[in-house]
Order: structure tokens, then C-alpha cells, then sequence
């Protein structure tokens, strides 16, 4: 019987599901648009996994990360649950050891992650500006009507250079309006669009950070070669895309997991597939308790609330049985 | 008359202090989404944090019964000196017939401060005032070493909460102190009942300590920091803050030849950055850094209001001083668009990055991939 660990990462954009074998190879990678359910696309993601794995693994540890990361690992039973900077962090040190800079760019915020004999030192999260995320592109492409998988062709093939405003997703907007109007082509502007994209990103996230090679550049947007480019362009230096660049949160995950296992010996926690065939529903409604009026998110499987989300005084959170204790004790050893 | 004053822990002291020269005391509601959003209705909207929270505060003192708010003033640089009277013409706009007193420093207006600080004192004899003054000074000194007892023992809670329901029973215990020996029995009270509270025990060298500096409001009030330093305890982090009242008791208000010096050197400290004075705690924020780091801690958890002239000069420092003490710092901007998530992630990421470092340390170099 052979061991495996589930990675799952849970985007505003994209769910990611992965699983690594006891040597840390790949053996499925699941990538889909969470279309704004993700509950919905890690159901679909496991089941594709039930279908598609051999009948002899035995799932020893499940992780998840990305901002669903607290509702799916509850609802699943995950062993680890992480915030994504670590687990992109533990990804890249798999693939690149030596790595010092890690470029991440999804859909909704984008992370510069410094590292200095492989730990983490320094980074930086960008969560409240569009401009230098995945749903920029996505926007210019519908926009456009190129679609986004035809963008970074099409940058590279861009002749002349045209300077686009790329400080706030609305100026871009119109700037790029404009210099369409002067007569640039689309492949032109798009190629602005992307060197403005990177621009923004390393003013924003860069700011005070000396950044050095090796450079990773991993997320979504990795796939985009006009974005590749300019980045290319902006540090001067060559750039790594991991193999499994768009999953590489998830595949962090899996490897914490794992090492959270084996250090612990403890059994996974993890509900098994079946989980997918219960059907959870998830509920919000504003708690009236105090004036704070937290909304609560909720998700209940046959009537029975499971999980609960968003309270500030922690009410609704620990009446579902929540595992602090035993997270408390294990994480002390 | 009844008073109240701007919701910053801990309150109880501020509400003995004024009960114990006779007035009737109203004490705001510990600040929620509802005071941020009367607050930031009714305040300009380049005001920093604090300013819009204190003003949701004082609407709702004042519909709970207040008719006199006490304050303090402020000067230099810091936009705080001026809150005072923009509060005042804010609340006078909006029909609420109330008095703000701005207690200023003694000095240079005397006898403005006598005239204000008698409003306080409410008539009471000089030796009265003494003795109260005593007894609010060893009450929030009594407090803040509780308060620093609990910020260690959090991180080693077996029941989550365990350490704040002690507290809040604690901070009832103190409601009613009028004399320095009720405040002191409290105080060996309430060790005896933290001793009860269950821990895990954790090698020394495996301790994890930040240091959270910043803005004074932001630092001390915890409704308004997302609870910063109970998020550090879930997470197995002992904390320090950089900001205690007993501290500004003893730097602002007991004379310089009698006071402890901690603060007077901090500052000084600081000044190898910070060389002029720019207001707020800046300087101060700066020292702390490097007493933090001379004391051992891990990393330092920088607040900083949005728009909060002092810090933002602090913030652009953070980086020339994580080099020059190899100490990580995450600086957290805080106002009422502050989304709870996103800065979970950055702590926990922020906890993970010290594990990692520290493991380094006590393993020589080598290092596991987390």
C-alpha cells in the first residue's frame, strides 16, 4: 500500500488539489476556477480524485492553505492548516533549494517572499490593490476579447514599447484607452500592460527589499509569458518556473503535512471521500449578540452546524467542537 | 455631573480615579463595529484611526448619560494635540451639549491646568488628591504587571480563553479598591488564581516573544487591534507591548528627579534614529525596538493607525533596522477597512518565519524545509 498526502489550496480564484507521494512526486494535480464556490470545486476536485488515484493509497495527511483554508480544512479534517505564504515557501524550497526571491501572483493578491538559507526572512502581501494581480489581466482580457491563455503570446510579439499606467487598475484603464486611440496595436498594448503589471507589483511589494537571484516566479499568472518577460526585463536576471507553477501552494501544504505526520505519528484526521457525498451547506447571518454584529458564516451537514467562521468573540466557533486543546498539546512537543 | 473619557485599556483605572473624587462615572462601551462607524460618519476623513473611534466613543457616552468628557491633550508634531478641540466642535455640530476638559502638561499654561485639573479633583483637598493619586498610580501599576503575567502565560494556555476569563474576573476584583492595601491584597489574589490555569510547559529556548510597538491607542486598546496579542497567544507567542499605562504615568506625570528612568532611557535609545522629536511615541517606538532585541525577543509586531504621521516615519525606518538587528518586524496598518483575514495570514506567516529563524539558531545552520 503505498502513502500519500492530499495539498489543497483554496483561492479567491482557483482551487488547487495535489497529491504527493512518500517521495514527494506529484501524482495528481487538480486546477479549477473556484467561480466564487469553492466549496462546491473541492467536492468536484476530490471526487475526480477518487476516481483517478489507485485503489491502494492510503491517504496519511492532508493539508490546506489559501483563504478558504479554515472552512475546507475543518469540513475535511485536515491535519494542517497554513496560511500561504509558508506553504508556497516549503514548495519552492523543494523544487529550488537555493532559492532567495519568490514572485507569487494569483488572482486576488499577490506575495514577494524573501528567503536567506532556506527559511523565510522577510515578504510582503498585496491584498487591497487590484493592479497588480491575476483579476487585472483577466478584466484587460475580457475586455480585449483576447482570451487570457492567448495574452502572453501575444505580449511577445509586441514591436514597439508603449508605457501604460499601471499605479491603479481604473488610470490603466483609461490610459490604455487612450493609447489605443493613438494607434498602438493590441499585442503593443498588451506588452504595456504587463511590464505596467510587474512595475506596480515590485514598487508595491519590493519597496526596502534587496531582491536576489535565484528568482522563482510562481501562481496563476506564471503562465502568462508576457508577465514572464517583463519580469525578466525588470530584475535583469533570469527567472524559474517551477514545474507545477499554479499549484505550488497546495503542493507546500502537502509537504507540511506530511512532515507534520511523520514528526507527530499521529493518525490523519482526514474524513476520507466520502465527504464528498455529504452535503454541506453554508450559510451566513449577522450574529445580534453585541454591537459588533459579526457576520457569521456557518455550514451545516444533515441540519447539524459543523463549522463556523468570522466571530470576533469565538461563541459560535468553539460551540462546534473546535480542536484547539489537542492542537495546543501536540504543538508544544 | 456625569463623566466619562476615551475608551483605552484599562478603563478601570480611569473610572476609580474619577469615582474616587466623587463623580458619577459613565464608562463607554468597549469600542465595536458600531462605534467605528459612527465615529468614521462624523469624523474628516483623512482624521487618523484613533481620532474617528474616539469620537464613536464619546457619542455613545454621551447617549448613555455623560455631560463632561475628560481628555488629554498633546503637542509637537503628533495631529493628537488637537483632538481635543476638534471633538469638541465635531459634537457641538452634531447638537450634543457636552464638555470636553483637555488636561494639556502643566507647564507652560499653569494656571489652565490648575483650573481644568480642579475640575477633576472636584474640590477635594490637596491631601486627598494625593492619596488618590497614589492609589490610581499602584492600582494601574498593579494592573499592568498582571497584564504582563498573562501576555506570557496565553501562549501556554491548555484551554483556549482560560487566561481572559481569569482576567475579566480580575478586573471586576479591582472595581471597587479604595486604598493601596485592597490593591495590593488583590494583586496576591489574582497570582494565586493564574497559578490555577493549567499550561503547557515549553523548554526556554523554544519560547517565542514579540514585542508589539506603535501608536499608543492602537497598542493599548486591544478592541481596535484585532485583539493582536490574544491572535499572538492562540498562536504559541508570548507578548510585550511597548505602550503600559503605569508607564505613561510615570514618564508624563511624576516629576523627573523622582521618576524611574526606563522610559527616559528608551528614548534616548531611539534617538540613533529618530533624532528630533516628531511626535507621538516615535522615538520612544524606535527604543523599544532595540530594548526588545537586547532582551532576547524574536520578532516585533508594528501598529500603526492609517495616516498616522509618527509611525509612517517609523515604518520607512523598519527596514534600515531589521538589517541592523537581523530582527524581523511586520508593521500592520490598522483602520476601520482593516479585514481581519488578510492580517491573519501575515501574522500567522510572521509566526512561522520567527519558528523558522529560531530553528535555525538552536540547530546550528541547518535547517528542515518549514
Amino acid at each position: 500500500m503505498k502513502e500519500a498526502y492530499i495539498g489543497i489550496d483554496i483561492g479567491s480564484v482557483s482551487t488547487n488539489i495535489i497529491i504527493i507521494d512518500q517521495d514527494f512526486n506529484v501524482v495528481f494535480d487538480y486546477y479549477a476556477r473556484s467561480n466564487g464556490q469553492p466549496l462546491n470545486s473541492v467536492k468536484i476536485g476530490l471526487r475526480e480524485l477518487r476516481k483517478r488515484i489507485p485503489g491502494d493509497i492510503k491517504v496519511r495527511g492532508v493539508g490546506t492553505t489559501g483563504s478558504g483554508r479554515q472552512l475546507i480544512g475543518t469540513m475535511i479534517g485536515a491535519d494542517v492548516v497554513k496560511n500561504e505564504i509558508t506553504a508556497h515557501a516549503a514548495a519552492t524550497l523543494h523544487y529550488v533549494p537555493d532559492v532567495k526571491t519568490i514572485f507569487e501572483i494569483g488572482g486576488q493578491d499577490s506575495k514577494i517572499i524573501i528567503l536567506k538559507d532556506q527559511v523565510v526572512v522577510d515578504f510582503s502581501m498585496n491584498t487591497v490593490c487590484a493592479a497588480g494581480t491575476g483579476s487585472f489581466l483577466d478584466h484587460q482580457s475580457e475586455r480585449l476579447d483576447v482570451p487570457i491563455e492567448d495574452f502572453g503570446d501575444l505580449a511577445l510579439t509586441a514591436e514597439r514599447n508603449v508605457r501604460i499606467a499601471g499605479r491603479c487598475t481604473v488610470f490603466a484603464e483609461s490610459d490604455m484607452i487612450a493609447k489605443q486611440q493613438f494607434g498602438f496595436s493590441k499585442a503593443e498594448i498588451i506588452n504595456g500592460l504587463c511590464e505596467a503589471l510587474v512595475r506596480n507589483y515590485i514598487n508595491n511589494l519590493g519597496r526596502g527589499k534587496a531582491l536576489q537571484p535565484p528568482f522563482v516566479f510562481q501562481g496563476g499568472v506564471a503562465a502568462n509569458k508576457g508577465i514572464r518577460a517583463a519580469f525578466e526585463k525588470e530584475v535583469g536576471h533570469k527567472i524559474i518556473i517551477p514545474q507545477y507553477f499554479n499549484v505550488m501552494g497546495a503542493i507546500g501544504v502537502a509537504i507540511l503535512a506530511k512532515e507534520y505526520v511523520e514528526e507527530t505519528g499521529e493518525p490523519s484526521n482526514f474524513k476520507g471521500f466520502d465527504v464528498t457525498d455529504v452535503d454541506f451547506v453554508p450559510s451566513s447571518f449577522e450574529c445580534n449578540d453585541c454591537s459588533n454584529v459579526c457576520e457569521v458564516i456557518k455550514v451545516e451537514m444533515n441540519g447539524k452546524m459543523v463549522a463556523a467562521l468570522g466571530d470576533k468573540c469565538g461563541k459560535w466557533t468553539n460551540s462546534c467542537g473546535s480542536n484547539a486543546k489537542r492542537k495546543r498539546v501536540a504543538s508544544a512537543k | 455631573m456625569k463623566i466619562s473619557f476615551p475608551h483605552m485599556s484599562p478603563v478601570i483605572v480611569y473610572k476609580r480615579l474619577l469615582e474616587m473624587f466623587g463623580h458619577e462615572v459613565v464608562v463607554p462601551p468597549t469600542p465595536t463595529q458600531k462605534t467605528f462607524d459612527l465615529g468614521v460618519k462624523h469624523s474628516p476623513e483623512f482624521a487618523c484611526f484613533p481620532l474617528k473611534v474616539i469620537l464613536g466613543s464619546y457619542i455613545e457616552a454621551i447617549e448613555m448619560g455623560a455631560q463632561m468628557i475628560m481628555t488629554s491633550g498633546g503637542h509637537g508634531p503628533c495631529r493628537a494635540g488637537y483632538y481635543g478641540e476638534l471633538h469638541s466642535r465635531i459634537l457641538k455640530n452634531l447638537g450634543y451639549d457636552v464638555e470636553i476638559v483637555i488636561i494639556d502638561a502643566i507647564f507652560p499654561k499653569f494656571n489652565d491646568f490648575i483650573k481644568k485639573a480642579r475640575k477633576i479633583t472636584n474640590g477635594a483637598s490637596i491631601f486627598k488628591v494625593a492619596k488618590v493619586f497614589k492609589v490610581v498610580y499602584n492600582l494601574s501599576k498593579a494592573i499592568d504587571r498582571i497584564e504582563k503575567r498573562i501576555e506570557k502565560m496565553r501562549a501556554y494556555e491548555v484551554n483556549e480563553g482560560d487566561c481572559d476569563k481569569v482576567w475579566d474576573k480580575i478586573l471586576k476584583k479591582f472595581d471597587k479598591v479604595n486604598t493601596i492595601a485592597e490593591v495590593e491584597a488583590i494583586e496576591k489574589e489574582a497570582y494565586g488564581m493564574l497559578d490555577n490555569v493549567p499550561v503547557v510547559k515549553v523548554e526556554e529556548d523554544s519560547k517565542i516573544r514579540v514585542g508589539v510597538i506603535g501608536e499608543i491607542y492602537v497598542v493599548m486598546e486591544s478592541s481596535v487591534n484585532m485583539e493582536i496579542e490574544k491572535t499572538l497567544g492562540k498562536l504559541g507567542v508570548e507578548t510585550e507591548r511597548s505602550q503600559y499605562l503605569s508607564d505613561w504615568i510615570e514618564h508624563n506625570i511624576i516629576p523627573k528627579f523622582m521618576r524611574d528612568k526606563k522610559i527616559d532611557n528608551i528614548i534616548d535609545e531611539g534617538k540613533e534614529f529618530i533624532e528630533i522629536e516628531i511626535g507621538g511615541h516615535a522615538v520612544e517606538n524606535v527604543g523599544y525596538i532595540k530594548h526588545f532585541k537586547e532582551r532576547g525577543f524574536d520578532g516585533i509586531i508594528h501598529l500603526m493607525p492609517f495616516g498616522c504621521l509618527p509611525e509612517l516615519v517609523n515604518q520607512s525606518i523598519v527596514p534600515t533596522i531589521i538589517e541592523k538587528f537581523d530582527l524581523p518586524v511586520l508593521t500592520i496598518p490598522i483602520d476601520e477597512q482593516t479585514g481581519k483575514a488578510n492580517n491573519q495570514t501575515r501574522i500567522e506567516a510572521f509566526v512561522d518565519l520567527i519558528k523558522g529563524k529560531k530553528e535555525l539558531r538552536l540547530n546550528n545552520g541547518k535547517s528542515k524545509i518549514s
